[in-house]
Protein backbone atom coordinates (compact mmCIF):
# COMPACT_ATOMS: atom_id res chain seq x y z
CA UNK A 1 0.00 0.00 0.00
CA UNK A 2 1.39 3.25 -1.07
CA UNK A 3 1.77 5.94 1.98
CA UNK A 4 -0.71 8.63 0.92
CA UNK A 5 -3.27 5.64 0.52
CA UNK A 6 -2.49 4.89 4.20
CA UNK A 7 -2.37 8.23 5.31
CA UNK A 8 -5.93 8.88 3.95
CA UNK A 9 -7.21 5.70 5.16
CA UNK A 10 -6.02 6.68 8.10
CA UNK A 11 -7.28 10.16 8.47
CA UNK A 12 -10.93 8.00 7.71
CA UNK A 13 -9.85 5.98 10.96
CA UNK A 14 -11.56 7.91 13.49
CA UNK A 15 -14.48 9.55 11.85
CA UNK A 16 -15.86 10.70 8.26
CA UNK A 17 -13.75 13.70 6.66
CA UNK A 18 -14.60 15.86 4.10
CA UNK A 19 -11.85 16.79 0.83
CA UNK A 20 -9.92 19.43 2.39
CA UNK A 21 -10.44 18.18 6.08
CA UNK A 22 -8.51 14.40 4.48
CA UNK A 23 -5.90 16.91 2.95
CA UNK A 24 -5.16 18.39 6.58
CA UNK A 25 -5.11 15.69 8.47
CA UNK A 26 -2.80 14.06 5.88
CA UNK A 27 -0.04 17.20 6.56
CA UNK A 28 -0.99 16.48 10.74
CA UNK A 29 -0.84 12.87 10.92
CA UNK A 30 2.87 13.12 8.58
CA UNK A 31 3.77 16.29 10.53
CA UNK A 32 4.10 18.41 7.09
CA UNK A 33 5.58 15.85 5.56
CA UNK A 34 3.22 14.74 3.02
CA UNK A 35 1.29 17.32 1.78
CA UNK A 36 -1.60 15.75 -0.72
CA UNK A 37 -2.78 18.18 -3.40
CA UNK A 38 -6.28 17.52 -4.74
CA UNK A 39 -5.80 15.86 -8.03
CA UNK A 40 -4.04 13.24 -5.92
CA UNK A 41 -6.03 13.05 -3.09
CA UNK A 42 -9.26 12.69 -5.76
CA UNK A 43 -7.71 9.90 -8.01
CA UNK A 44 -6.88 7.97 -4.65
CA UNK A 45 -10.88 8.65 -3.43
CA UNK A 46 -12.14 7.21 -6.32
CA UNK A 47 -10.05 4.26 -6.46
CA UNK A 48 -10.56 3.51 -2.92
CA UNK A 49 -14.44 3.96 -3.40
CA UNK A 50 -13.55 1.34 -6.57
CA UNK A 51 -12.10 -1.24 -4.23
CA UNK A 52 -14.85 -0.44 -1.70
CA UNK A 53 -12.13 0.54 0.87
CA UNK A 54 -14.27 3.90 1.42
CA UNK A 55 -17.87 5.13 0.83
CA UNK A 56 -19.75 8.81 1.19
CA UNK A 57 -21.22 8.92 5.02
CA UNK A 58 -23.05 12.68 3.82
CA UNK A 59 -23.25 15.20 1.77
CA UNK A 60 -23.44 19.01 2.69
CA UNK A 61 -23.80 21.85 0.50
CA UNK A 62 -21.60 24.76 1.53
CA UNK A 63 -21.35 28.23 -0.15
CA UNK A 64 -23.12 26.61 -2.65
CA UNK A 65 -20.95 24.08 -3.36
CA UNK A 66 -21.25 20.27 -2.61
CA UNK A 67 -18.92 18.64 0.04
CA UNK A 68 -18.60 14.90 0.72
CA UNK A 69 -17.42 13.39 3.57
CA UNK A 70 -16.05 10.09 3.35
CA UNK A 71 -15.79 7.33 5.66
CA UNK A 72 -14.32 3.64 5.76
CA UNK A 73 -16.15 0.77 5.09
CA UNK A 74 -15.45 -2.14 7.22
CA UNK A 75 -13.20 -4.30 4.86
CA UNK A 76 -11.42 -0.50 4.79
CA UNK A 77 -11.05 -0.81 8.44
CA UNK A 78 -9.73 -4.23 8.04
CA UNK A 79 -7.64 -3.58 5.10
CA UNK A 80 -5.86 -0.42 7.43
CA UNK A 81 -5.38 -2.56 10.59
CA UNK A 82 -3.45 -5.06 8.52
CA UNK A 83 -1.31 -2.96 6.64
CA UNK A 84 -0.53 -1.07 10.37
CA UNK A 85 -0.09 -4.40 11.95
CA UNK A 86 2.76 -5.54 9.13
CA UNK A 87 4.42 -1.83 9.53
CA UNK A 88 4.66 -2.01 13.18
CA UNK A 89 5.74 -5.58 12.89
CA UNK A 90 8.61 -4.19 10.40
CA UNK A 91 9.32 -1.14 12.29
CA UNK A 92 9.91 -3.61 16.17
CA UNK A 93 12.45 -5.76 14.16
CA UNK A 94 14.16 -3.21 12.82
CA UNK A 95 14.36 -1.32 16.37
CA UNK A 96 15.23 -4.68 17.76
CA UNK A 97 17.81 -5.02 15.21
CA UNK A 98 19.26 -1.62 16.21
CA UNK A 99 19.54 -1.42 19.88
CA UNK A 100 20.89 -4.74 19.30
CA UNK A 101 23.33 -3.49 16.91
CA UNK A 102 24.61 -0.49 19.51
CA UNK A 103 24.29 -3.08 22.27
CA UNK A 104 27.29 -5.39 20.46
CA UNK A 105 28.71 -1.79 19.83
CA UNK A 106 29.56 -0.36 23.24
CA UNK B 1 -7.68 45.16 0.16
CA UNK B 2 -10.87 45.49 -0.98
CA UNK B 3 -13.81 43.34 -0.97
CA UNK B 4 -13.83 44.10 -5.09
CA UNK B 5 -10.53 42.68 -5.91
CA UNK B 6 -9.86 40.31 -3.66
CA UNK B 7 -13.67 38.51 -5.38
CA UNK B 8 -11.74 39.59 -8.96
CA UNK B 9 -9.17 37.85 -7.92
CA UNK B 10 -10.77 34.55 -6.64
CA UNK B 11 -12.57 34.64 -9.69
CA UNK B 12 -9.72 34.79 -11.98
CA UNK B 13 -8.37 31.85 -9.45
CA UNK B 14 -11.63 29.74 -9.77
CA UNK B 15 -11.30 30.28 -13.69
CA UNK B 16 -7.99 28.97 -13.91
CA UNK B 17 -9.02 26.24 -11.80
CA UNK B 18 -12.00 24.99 -14.03
CA UNK B 19 -9.17 25.28 -16.95
CA UNK B 20 -7.26 22.19 -15.60
CA UNK B 21 -10.34 20.47 -14.78
CA UNK B 22 -11.29 20.29 -17.93
CA UNK B 23 -8.72 17.72 -18.17
CA UNK B 24 -10.70 15.62 -16.54
CA UNK B 25 -13.54 13.18 -18.31
CA UNK B 26 -16.98 14.70 -18.19
CA UNK B 27 -18.83 11.98 -15.94
CA UNK B 28 -16.14 12.66 -13.53
CA UNK B 29 -16.37 16.29 -13.56
CA UNK B 30 -20.07 15.92 -13.18
CA UNK B 31 -19.72 14.20 -10.26
CA UNK B 32 -16.87 15.41 -8.35
CA UNK B 33 -15.61 18.98 -10.31
CA UNK B 34 -17.37 21.01 -7.99
CA UNK B 35 -16.26 19.15 -4.66
CA UNK B 36 -12.70 19.12 -6.23
CA UNK B 37 -13.25 23.11 -6.62
CA UNK B 38 -14.12 23.78 -3.33
CA UNK B 39 -10.82 21.69 -2.14
CA UNK B 40 -8.65 23.50 -4.84
CA UNK B 41 -9.86 27.19 -3.15
CA UNK B 42 -9.74 26.27 0.07
CA UNK B 43 -5.78 25.26 -0.25
CA UNK B 44 -5.56 28.09 -2.01
CA UNK B 45 -3.04 30.94 -0.46
CA UNK B 46 -4.39 34.07 0.25
CA UNK B 47 -4.51 36.63 -3.05
CA UNK B 48 -3.40 33.37 -5.49
CA UNK B 49 -4.64 34.23 -8.41
CA UNK B 50 -3.58 31.75 -10.77
CA UNK B 51 -2.44 27.76 -10.14
CA UNK B 52 0.54 26.73 -9.03
CA UNK B 53 2.79 24.50 -11.17
CA UNK B 54 2.66 21.33 -8.35
CA UNK B 55 -0.90 21.89 -8.48
CA UNK B 56 -1.57 21.76 -12.37
CA UNK B 57 0.71 18.82 -12.95
CA UNK B 58 -1.29 16.80 -9.43
CA UNK B 59 -4.43 18.09 -11.40
CA UNK B 60 -3.90 16.64 -15.04
CA UNK B 61 -2.10 13.32 -13.90
CA UNK B 62 -5.08 12.30 -12.13
CA UNK B 63 -7.49 13.49 -15.05
CA UNK B 64 -5.01 11.21 -17.41
CA UNK B 65 -5.49 8.66 -15.19
CA UNK B 66 -8.98 8.60 -15.06
CA UNK B 67 -9.34 8.87 -19.16
CA UNK B 68 -7.30 5.66 -18.85
CA UNK B 69 -8.67 3.88 -15.69
CA UNK B 70 -10.20 0.74 -16.89
CA UNK B 71 -13.71 0.23 -17.32
CA UNK B 72 -15.94 -1.09 -14.76
CA UNK B 73 -15.17 -4.93 -14.42
CA UNK B 74 -12.38 -6.84 -13.58
CA UNK B 75 -9.47 -7.30 -16.04
CA UNK B 76 -7.36 -10.45 -17.02
CA UNK B 77 -3.36 -9.93 -15.91
CA UNK B 78 -3.00 -10.24 -19.43
CA UNK B 79 -5.03 -7.28 -20.62
CA UNK B 80 -3.97 -5.11 -17.22
CA UNK B 81 -0.58 -5.51 -18.11
CA UNK B 82 -0.60 -4.42 -22.00
CA UNK B 83 -2.92 -1.30 -20.77
CA UNK B 84 -0.24 -0.35 -18.77
CA UNK B 85 2.50 -1.03 -21.16
CA UNK B 86 0.70 0.86 -23.50
CA UNK B 87 1.16 3.55 -21.57
CA UNK B 88 4.63 3.05 -20.68
CA UNK B 89 4.85 3.34 -24.93
CA UNK B 90 3.22 6.71 -24.77
CA UNK B 91 5.90 7.86 -22.05
CA UNK B 92 8.76 6.34 -24.11
CA UNK B 93 7.88 8.25 -27.15
CA UNK B 94 6.83 11.67 -25.37
CA UNK B 95 10.16 11.62 -23.71
CA UNK B 96 11.89 10.94 -27.52
CA UNK B 97 9.55 14.17 -28.58
CA UNK B 98 10.42 16.20 -25.60
CA UNK B 99 14.17 15.06 -26.30
CA UNK B 100 14.01 15.79 -29.88
CA UNK B 101 12.83 19.23 -29.19
CA UNK B 102 15.00 20.77 -26.60
CA UNK B 103 18.28 19.36 -29.11
CA UNK B 104 16.72 20.37 -32.40
CA UNK B 105 19.25 23.86 -32.07
CA UNK B 106 21.67 21.93 -31.50
CA UNK B 107 20.74 19.49 -34.43
CA UNK B 108 20.56 22.45 -36.75
CA UNK B 109 24.25 23.66 -35.49
CA UNK B 110 25.78 20.11 -36.06
CA UNK B 111 23.49 19.91 -39.59
CA UNK B 112 25.10 23.24 -40.54
CA UNK B 113 28.59 22.56 -39.88
CA UNK B 114 28.04 19.23 -42.02
CA UNK B 115 26.65 21.77 -44.85
CA UNK B 116 23.12 20.16 -44.57
CA UNK B 117 20.50 22.90 -46.36
CA UNK B 118 18.54 24.16 -43.03
CA UNK B 119 15.13 23.79 -44.73
CA UNK B 120 15.69 20.32 -45.57
CA UNK B 121 16.85 19.45 -41.85
CA UNK B 122 13.40 21.65 -40.42
CA UNK B 123 11.24 19.48 -42.60
CA UNK B 124 12.77 16.79 -41.53
CA UNK B 125 12.50 17.34 -37.70
CA UNK B 126 9.13 18.93 -37.69
CA UNK B 127 7.93 15.30 -39.67
CA UNK B 128 9.69 13.35 -37.18
CA UNK B 129 8.13 15.93 -34.53
CA UNK B 130 4.33 15.30 -35.82
CA UNK B 131 4.86 11.63 -36.28
CA UNK B 132 5.77 11.14 -32.64
CA UNK B 133 3.03 13.53 -31.38
CA UNK B 134 0.74 11.05 -33.20
CA UNK B 135 2.45 7.84 -32.14
CA UNK B 136 1.68 9.04 -28.41
CA UNK B 137 -1.71 9.66 -29.28
CA UNK B 138 -2.34 5.97 -30.65
CA UNK B 139 -0.41 4.59 -27.62
CA UNK B 140 -2.84 6.42 -25.27
CA UNK B 141 -6.16 5.33 -27.57
CA UNK B 142 -5.12 2.41 -27.48
CA UNK B 143 -5.08 2.12 -23.93
CA UNK B 144 -8.19 3.78 -23.60
CA UNK B 145 -10.01 1.36 -25.67
CA UNK B 146 -8.74 -1.83 -24.69
CA UNK B 147 -9.07 -1.17 -21.08
CA UNK B 148 -12.37 -0.68 -22.21
CA UNK B 149 -13.10 -4.26 -23.78
CA UNK B 150 -13.19 -2.37 -27.34
CA UNK B 151 -12.38 -5.45 -28.76
CA UNK B 152 -11.68 -3.84 -32.83
CA UNK B 153 -8.86 -1.54 -30.74
CA UNK B 154 -6.88 -4.86 -29.99
CA UNK B 155 -7.23 -5.77 -34.30
CA UNK B 156 -5.91 -1.98 -34.53
CA UNK B 157 -3.04 -2.57 -32.41
CA UNK B 158 -2.37 -5.66 -34.04
CA UNK B 159 -2.47 -3.49 -37.59
CA UNK B 160 -0.52 -0.48 -36.33
CA UNK B 161 2.44 -2.47 -34.71
CA UNK B 162 2.66 -4.14 -38.10
CA UNK B 163 3.16 -0.93 -39.89
CA UNK B 164 5.70 -0.25 -36.97
CA UNK B 165 7.27 -3.41 -37.61
CA UNK B 166 7.61 -2.94 -41.37
CA UNK B 167 8.81 0.68 -40.83
CA UNK B 168 11.36 -0.54 -38.37
CA UNK B 169 12.80 -3.53 -40.88
CA UNK B 170 13.12 -0.77 -43.67
CA UNK B 171 15.24 1.83 -41.05
CA UNK B 172 17.14 -0.98 -40.13
CA UNK B 173 18.10 -2.71 -43.61
CA UNK B 174 18.80 1.29 -44.43
CA UNK B 175 21.72 1.03 -41.99
CA UNK B 176 19.67 3.87 -39.85
CA UNK B 177 20.76 2.12 -36.29
CA UNK B 178 24.71 3.10 -37.46
CA UNK B 179 23.89 7.08 -38.04
CA UNK B 180 20.72 7.34 -35.69
CA UNK B 181 21.89 5.03 -32.93
CA UNK B 182 19.90 6.82 -29.93
CA UNK B 183 16.54 7.47 -32.26
CA UNK B 184 16.82 3.47 -33.32
CA UNK B 185 17.61 2.25 -29.65
CA UNK B 186 14.14 4.34 -28.91
CA UNK B 187 12.55 3.06 -32.03
CA UNK B 188 13.32 -0.81 -30.93
CA UNK B 189 12.54 -0.37 -26.95
CA UNK B 190 8.75 0.92 -28.39
CA UNK B 191 8.72 -2.35 -31.06
CA UNK B 192 9.61 -4.17 -28.15
CA UNK B 193 6.83 -2.92 -26.09
CA UNK B 194 4.91 -3.59 -28.71
CA UNK B 195 5.51 -7.03 -29.46
CA UNK B 196 4.72 -8.02 -25.74
CA UNK B 197 1.78 -6.01 -25.62
CA UNK B 198 0.23 -7.49 -28.46
CA UNK B 199 1.27 -11.23 -27.62
CA UNK B 200 -0.42 -10.31 -23.95
CA UNK B 201 -3.77 -9.20 -26.20
CA UNK B 202 -3.98 -12.48 -28.41
CA UNK B 203 -2.91 -14.88 -25.85
CA UNK B 204 -6.01 -17.18 -24.69
CA UNK B 205 -6.58 -15.78 -21.42
CA UNK B 206 -7.56 -12.39 -22.63
CA UNK B 207 -9.78 -13.60 -25.31
CA UNK B 208 -12.90 -14.41 -23.10
CA UNK B 209 -12.25 -10.53 -21.57
CA UNK B 210 -13.29 -9.00 -25.33
CA UNK B 211 -16.30 -12.03 -25.94
CA UNK B 212 -18.58 -10.33 -22.69
CA UNK B 213 -20.57 -7.54 -23.55
CA UNK B 214 -19.12 -4.11 -23.58
CA UNK B 215 -20.58 -2.15 -20.29
CA UNK B 216 -21.31 1.06 -20.75
CA UNK B 217 -17.69 3.27 -19.97
CA UNK B 218 -17.68 5.47 -17.45
CA UNK B 219 -16.68 8.47 -18.98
Amino acid sequence: MQEATFLILTALADGSQHGYGIISDVARISDGRVRLRAGTLYTALDRLRADELIDVDREEIVEGRLRRYYQLTPEGGHVLAAEAARLQANATVALSRLRLARGLAT
Amino acid sequence: MSGAVQSERRERLERSYRLVLAWYPKSFRHENGEEILGVLLASAEEGQTRIGVAESAALIRGALRMRLRPGPGRLPWTVFVAVRLMCAGAVVQFTTLVTLLATSASIRMAAARGGTPTHSLTFTLVGEGILLGLAVAMWLWLAWANGRRRDPARFVSLAVFLLYTMGLVRDLSGHALAYAPVEMSVAIVAWAIGLVTIVLLFIPRSWPYYRQVPELARQ
